[in-house]
This record gives structure tokens, sequence and C-alpha cells, in this order.
């Protein structure tokens, strides 16, 4: 499997993301699957930006730390990635100066690497434009050197600069004028994939909106916080034409109020966060739990405590999600890994929160959230839509002391408000199966224990995790949850081809755990190791007791950045049993 | 009350029984709830909706030990959150009347930006503002309406700040239906309800609420003694809001009551959406699988 891989760096705000884009879209076009991630700060103008993209004939998942092509929009940049650029790959620049990059050119050369260089300022110039066409400069210099035709970029060029036909007049002079400049004998040596496949190209908050909405969500309420804050704005910008009812709440603590409220009083809702604003939320999610009320949080992770890094990746949250909240009550804490799982897995936790009665909480990350990756065009109508809800004739036959009646398996008849002359109490504080208030010893024991015990029937019910790779006997196993699962897909095949065999086990439902299955995969793959993007270990705490022995090691990584491939294989080279 | 709806309730006392609850009241002697309370019972049957047409959602405190003393559907949620949850309710399900209820530690201090976000929001429903000037279900410890100098628990030497003219805060946030009660007048608050259940937008009532365990220095006498309703006041313009706002800030002696201000023009939070003005339907009946085939085809 041949990957090929990119990164365009430069200052934050100098068109990079543009570039990027639009190679992005230029490589879909022409049939490869690919994978690419924007690391960058939070800030507006300034600092380092790079937009990685891997790209191949196979799907891809994840990325990789190491670069053949690397693309400098500035020094700054060059000079913090230049080492990312692997030993006779191809440094394509703008960069004018050249006395000012002295070192980088002569460490190139003895790296062997080659080097693409065109004057793009002066390019640039030479068309009437600014500064600002720089990396549209750029973009015909990457294009060239992959060795593509002129006319796919010219075409994505021009639908990217619709309705704007001044500016893409002279972007298109400057795009022409770098891709000619560009020597032919130094093309970097892409094939076209043999069969064009047919992909759509998201992110995972793309996904995550797109699912929502299919699913029947028909009220969505967030407050902005990276990195979820895209899913609010695709959702609305979604909105005319499916007629979801889009607010931007006054603060996060509303906007979970407003979920509840939404799914109580009988729709599909849903909100957004981060760590913070999902700290805001938690008082929320203990009131959806002593009433019974389905509610659906996505909590998008970056690293924290506090402010921490807005824009960078974790997995830190495994652990507020599952603890977060006074008091004791059922939940069912999920993660997603991509876009497929994500469109997925959100329509499962519409159904999960409204037939359990319960909160559920979507765990994604920053490189779930953001990476854009292109899978094969979702299966619509394929996840039915169950909402555990009493309907028709039935609603006629209602008490109301079915709402929180004591069953056996602590589910109880929920109904929408208004639908029945039966009304009910939704009540917050502790209460009998009518919702009246009570205090007394019994009952409200009772009631307590219909609301933890229905874990257990969620326990019974939840899907198994997943093993990729051998089930049995691998060389080396690792487990995981959320992203990982992108980057082992990708790991097990390399390994594969190096003779190496890996397997991973996947926790897409990560709380409530069940013994069994872990237990079985721990005692057939003896060098069992754990990884995940946090210092402590979280989903391996929970783990360790139910599998009755500790990890043979443990894969953490907690610096912002996501996994890279060579993480992994590296890791490998120094645990598989050989 | 007016003889002529009092013979109309007594023809309606069934629809009336319905409001009314087994539970044991646990209110002290003499407390504005059950005024309130019944105000609102005589308002919801007066104007025809039945306790399975009402969703009422309750803050905590004394009147949200209410929200199972009345028959309906009812939710008690969180203190400082009940508008944005009613808010929620009445955008999801305008099939429902949606009525909430917090007091002033709920809607002054907790969840004080709520109400400025629900009143410009204007959500469709009637809030029921229960100022007693103090935290009563905690013993009575001051409130942001509190007057000045007020000896309390947690207070002892007198409450130091000075209270905040909810109205003020109200009438600043342009508002759509403003309006203010004494929990000691029950008929005033009837015929006030009744009006607001029909407002497009979110209604304010302002109730001074009589608390005789803990605000024993205004009681209901005192209240009754310093009303002045805003009808009686010669080119007083309810629909003019700077009528309204010197009337709360000027009157300093006097309790001016009825409704202050009411716009009507003013486009409640539901339609505000022009995108769905062809829909027949509300919230709660669309849950199905949408198509999204025109957006995916978009992504390729």
């Amino acid at each position: 499997m041949q990957r090929t891989r990119i990164k365009i760096i430069g200052q934050s705000g100098t068109g990079l993301l543009t570039v990027g884009e639009i190679v992005s879209k230029g490589l879909q076009e022409l049939g490869f699957y690919f994978c690419a991630d924007r690391e960058y700060p939070s800030l507006i103008k300034g600092g380092h930006s790079c937009y990685t993209i891997n790209f191949s004939e196979d799907p891809v998942y994840s990325l990789s730390d190491t670069a053949d092509i690397l693309v400098a929009i500035d020094k700054h940049s060059l000079v913090a990635y230049f080492d990312t650029l692997r030993e006779g790959g191809i440094l394509v620049h703008g960069y004018e100066r050249t006395a000012g990059i002295a070192d980088i050119l002569k460490k190139a050369k003895e790296r062997n690497i080659i080097i693409i260089a065109l004057p793009s300022r002066q390019i640039s110039f030479d068309h009437g434009a600014t500064e600002q066409m720089v990396n549209i400069v750029l973009l015909g210099m990457i294009w060239k050197v992959l060795g593509f035709d002129f006319e796919t970029v010219q075409e994505l060029l021009a639908s990217k600069f619709e309705g704007k036909k001044k500016v893409l007049e002279i972007a298109m002079k400057c795009l022409r004028t770098s891709y000619d400049r560009v020597p032919v004998q130094t093309l970097y040596a892409t094939s076209l994939p043999k069969t064009k496949n047919e992909t759509i190209l998201l992110d995972g908050n793309h996904a995550v909106a797109l699912g929502a909405i299919h699913a029947g969500m028909r009220f969505y309420v967030a407050y902005p916080m990276s990195p979820s804050s895209s899913i609010l704005s695709h959702v609305a910008k979604m909105a005319s034409r499916t007629g979801v009812v889009v607010k931007q709440a006054e603060d996060e603590i509303t906007a979970v109020q407003m979920a509840l409220g939404g799914m109580f009083a009988g729709t599909r809702a849903m909100t957004s966060t981060s760590g913070g604003g999902y700290d805001l939320m938690t008082e929320t999610v203990s009131l959806a739990g002593i009433i019974e009320n389905p509610l659906v949080i996505l909590l998008a992770q970056r690293p924290g405590p506090g402010t921490g890094l807005p824009t960078w990746t974790a997995q830190a949250d495994l652990n507020l999600a599952i603890h977060s909240s006074h008091g004791e009550f059922a939940r069912i804490v999920v993660s997603i890994s991509e876009p497929t799982d994500a469109f997925e897995t959100i329509q499962h936790a519409f159904n999960l929160a409204e037939k359990y009665q319960i909160p559920v909480i979507v765990l994604s990350e920053k490189v779930v959230c953001e990476s854009k990756l292109t899978v094969s065009p979702f299966k619509l109508n394929s996840i039915p839509i169950e909402r555990g809800l009493v309907t028709g004739n039935d609603l006629k036959k209602l008490q109301s002391e079915d709402r929180y009646q004591l069953t056996p398996n602590g589910l109880s008849k929920r109904w929408i408000p208004g639908s029945s002359e039966t009304y009910y109490f939704a009540n917050g504080d502790e209460h009998t199966e009518k919702g009246t208030l009570t205090e007394e010893a019994d009952p409200v024991r009772d009631m307590y224990e219909k609301r933890v015990k229905k874990l257990e029937l969620i326990k019974k019910e939840l899907p198994v995790p997943e093993i990729y790779g051998e089930t049995e006997n691998a060389d080396i196993s690792f487990v995981g949850w959320g992203s990982m699962r992108t980057v082992m897909m990708d790991v097990i095949r390399i390994a594969a081809s190096k003779g190496i065999k890996v397997n991973y086990l996947h926790y897409r439902y990560v709380f409530p755990l069940n013994k069994k299955f872990v237990q079985e995969f721990a005692a057939s793959n003896k060098n069992l190791h754990l990884i995940e993007g946090n210092y402590t270990g979280q989903l391996g705490e929970h783990l360790e007791p139910l599998m009755g022995r500790e990890f043979s090691g443990k894969l953490l990584k907690w610096n912002g950045r996501p996994f890279f491939l060579e993480d992994v294989l590296s890791y490998i080279d120094k645990h598989f049993n050989k | 009350m007016d003889k002529k709806l009092l013979d109309q309730l007594s023809c309606q006392s069934a629809q009336y029984s319905a409001y009314e609850s087994n539970e044991i009241i646990t209110w002290c002697g003499g407390c504005g709830n059950y005024s309130i309370q019944n105000a609102l019972k005589r308002a919801l049957v007066l104007e025809g909706f039945p306790p399975h047409k009402v969703l009422m959602c309750f803050d905590i405190g004394c009147n949200g030990n209410g929200s199972d003393k009345i028959e309906g559907y009812t939710i008690h949620g969180l203190h400082g959150r009940v508008l944005p949850l009613a808010g929620a309710c009445s955008i999801v399900n305008p099939s429902l009347k949606v009525i909430a209820s917090a007091g002033d530690g709920a809607t002054l201090s907790e969840g004080i930006n709520h109400m400025i976000h629900t009143i410009r929001s204007n959500y469709n429903f009637l809030f029921l503002h229960h100022d007693n000037q103090n935290y009563a279900l905690t013993t009575g410890q001051p409130s942001s309406t509190s007057p000045k100098g007020c000896q309390m628990n947690a207070a002892p030497e007198g409450v130091l700040l000075d209270p905040i003219n909810a109205l003020q805060l109200v009438l600043s946030s342009d508002p759509s239906f403003v309006a203010q009660v004494v929990s000691a007048d029950i008929d005033m608050m009837t015929e006030i309800f009744r009006e607001a259940l029909h407002h497009k937008g979110l209604s304010f009532i302002n109730i001074l609420q009589s608390c005789p365990t803990y605000n024993k220095g205004v009681t209901d006498s005192w209240y009754l003694d310093r009303l002045l309703p805003v009808k009686e006041i010669k080119d007083y313009n309810a629909k003019d809001i700077w009528d309204a706002r010197h009337i709360v800030e000027e009157k300093k002696d006097k309790i001016p009551v009825g409704i202050l201000y009411h716009n009507s023009n003013r486009k409640s939070f539901n339609d505000l959406f022009e995108y769905r003005k062809s829909f027949k339907t509300n919230l709660t009946q669309e849950v199905a699988h949408v198509d999204i085939g025109s957006f995916l085809k978009e992504l390729k």
C-alpha cells in the first residue's frame, strides 16, 4: 500500500487551509482515499499551522508524522517542520531570500532532498496580485510535483472562487505560471488509482451533524467551544433545508437544559461542547438521571485542565464522562473515531438515550472532529429510529403511575407530554411512581434502585467491543477506544506487510463495561497493551480489574498531538513477541 | 371576584377540580403560594385549558415544592435553570401551554443570565416570578430583592447591599409582556394570568409574594395598602415602554400593579423561523429519518 504524505506549513491566516482544501478535493476527484488534519494554534493570525494529507489508492484512516513532500509558505514554519521531511523527500517552497534559509538548504542537500523553489511573491506581484496569492502559486507547484494534470486543479480553483471573476482571473494566472515553471523532470511518481473510488469527503463534526439530522434531531442547541463548534455551524447551514430549529445558547448550562427540555417535550434534541463546557452541564446530566429523561451530549475532547490546549487533541475526559454529576444513575458513554463511525454512532446514541431514558455522552476528540477523510457514501435509513415511546391506542390506557413504575429491569413507560390525557410529574426531587415527592425510606430506596439497575440491562444489551486483526495469538495486541481505532486499522495492515501479527480490541461503547469479553480477549492474547491519548490510562484502569491482570505495557500520549503511525510502529518494534 | 366570573367558575367546578391534587400541602399557613396557585387554576379553567394540555415547569424552593400539588404535566428541575427548560418545551411542543415558576433567588441570582436571554429570545410561555424577598426553603437568607438593612438569617447585622430592581432589569431588556401583581390579590392575579395566557411570546409576571415566616415585615396588608393599579392612572399607556420604565423607577412608595407593558408586535421565538412557515407539524411530530441525500452529494 503506497501512501503519499504531504505537509503544507505556514503561519495561520496565510491561506494554507485553502491550499490544503483544494488539494484534498482534487485528490478525491482523482479517486484517491485520504486523511487530512490541520495542526494550528488557538489564534486567528500568526503561529505555525500545518495541513497534513496522507493519500493512497486504499483507504487511509490516520496520519504519518513524516512527510514525503513538505510545502512551506514561510521561513519560521520551514524551520519548525523541516525535520519531519524524509530523506530524499521533496521540499517545495516559495521563499525568495534564500540566504535566510541557508542552513536548511545545506541540511537538505546532505539528506538528498529535492528542492523545488519559485519566487512566489514575485509571481503574485507580476500578475497584479497581493501577497495573498502566494498560496495559489504554491498550489500550482504542489500539483505539478504530484504529477497531476493542470485541468483538474484549474477546475477546482474556478469553483473555489466562483462568483469572484476578477480574483479568479489573477489566481488562474498565478496557478498557470507556477505549474508551468516547475521542471517536469522532478515529478513525484504518483500513479492514478486503478479504480476511481466513489467517496464523500468530510470531517467527524460534519458527520455528526449529518447523522443527527438523519436520525430525526429537530432541535440543536449549543454554545461554541473548540473543537465542537463546527457542529453548530454545520447544523445551522442545513437548517433551512431540513426545518431543524437551531439555537445558539447563552451558555452551556442553557444549551444542555434546552437539549433536556427538548427531549422531555417530545422531540429529538442534542448539544455539543468540550470538557470545560461539559463541566458546566453536569448538574443537568444528574437531573436527566433522576427524571429518567433521554439526553444526548457530544463531548469533543481537547487537552485540559483549564483552558488547556483548545485546538489540540486528547482522550482525557473518559472518566469525566463516566463519573460526572452527583448521585448514582445509569448512563451510556460511547466514543467515535472517524466520519462513518460518527454518522452511525450518533444515530445509535439517540436510540439508546430514548430506549433506556438516560443520558448518553458521545466522546469525540479534536482529531476526530477535524480530520477530513474520504469514506464510502453513508448508508441511509439503515438504522431504525427507536424511541421507546407509548403511542397510538396505548396512550388511552395509561395511568400516571406508569411513568415511573417499578419494573424488574428498571424500564418504565414514557410518553410525550400532551400526547395522553394521563399526565405525570417529572420530579427532580425523589419521587413515587406517579412522580409525587417522597422522602419515605422504602419508596426512596426502591426508586433509586430502579434507576441504577437499568445499568445491568444496558450491559446485557450493548454491542460487544470489536476486534480488528486476528482474534487470538497476536504477536502484540492493543486495547483502546475512540480515535485509536483509526490508527490501529492502518497499523495492523502495515505491520502485517512486515510479517507482524497485530490485533486491536476496540471499545466503541466505553461505559458500562462487561467483564466477559475482555477477559476472553486477554486470555487468548498474552502480549496485551493499552493505547490511549491520556496520562493515566483511564480505560485501562477500568479494564484491568475486569481482566484480572495488568497490561503488558501502556502506550500513552498526552502532548496534544494525535497518535501518528510512527508512534505505534516504533512501540511495536520494541514490544512484539518475536 | 366578579360575580359573573364566579358563576362561570362554579359551572366549571369539574374542570377546576381536575387541577386539584390529593397531595398534602407543605407550605406555611398564609404563604403566598396558595393564592398564586389558586389564581393560576382559575385562569386556566376560565381560559379552557385542561390539565393534560398544560406543562408546568418548576424551579426549586417553596414554589417548586408545589410541582406535585397541581395536576397536569409538570417538570421540577434545577435551581436557576427553569427558564431555558421552559423555553425549550415551548419551542418543541407548542401544542402545550407552558408555564414556568421560579423564585427571586433563581431568577435574579442563580439564573439571572437566563432571565435576560429568555426575555431577549421571547420564548412563548408564561413566567411567574415569585418574589418573596428571601430564600425561604433554606430558612430565610437574604435574596437580591431583600431590603437593605433588613436583619435576616446569615445577615445578622442587616443586608449590606441595595436590592435589585427586577422590573427595571426586565423592562430594559425589551420584553413583550410585563405585569406586576401581589399574592394578596387573588382576583387581580387571576385577571392578569388570563390575559397573559394568550400572549404570544414571554409573559413576565412579577409576583410580590407574602412570606409570613421569613419576611414578616412585608405582610399581605402592607402590600395591599400600597397598590397603584396602572389602569387607574390617567394617560398611562401600557404600550409605551417609557411609561412602564418611569413608573417602576419613580413610584418608590407605591406598588404599580397590572399590565405595565405589552408589545404584541414583537415576534415570539417560534415565529422567527421563516423556513418553518410551511411546516404544518411541530418538532415532536417530525422525528423520522430526514433525507440528507442532497447534502451528501455536495461532499462527492
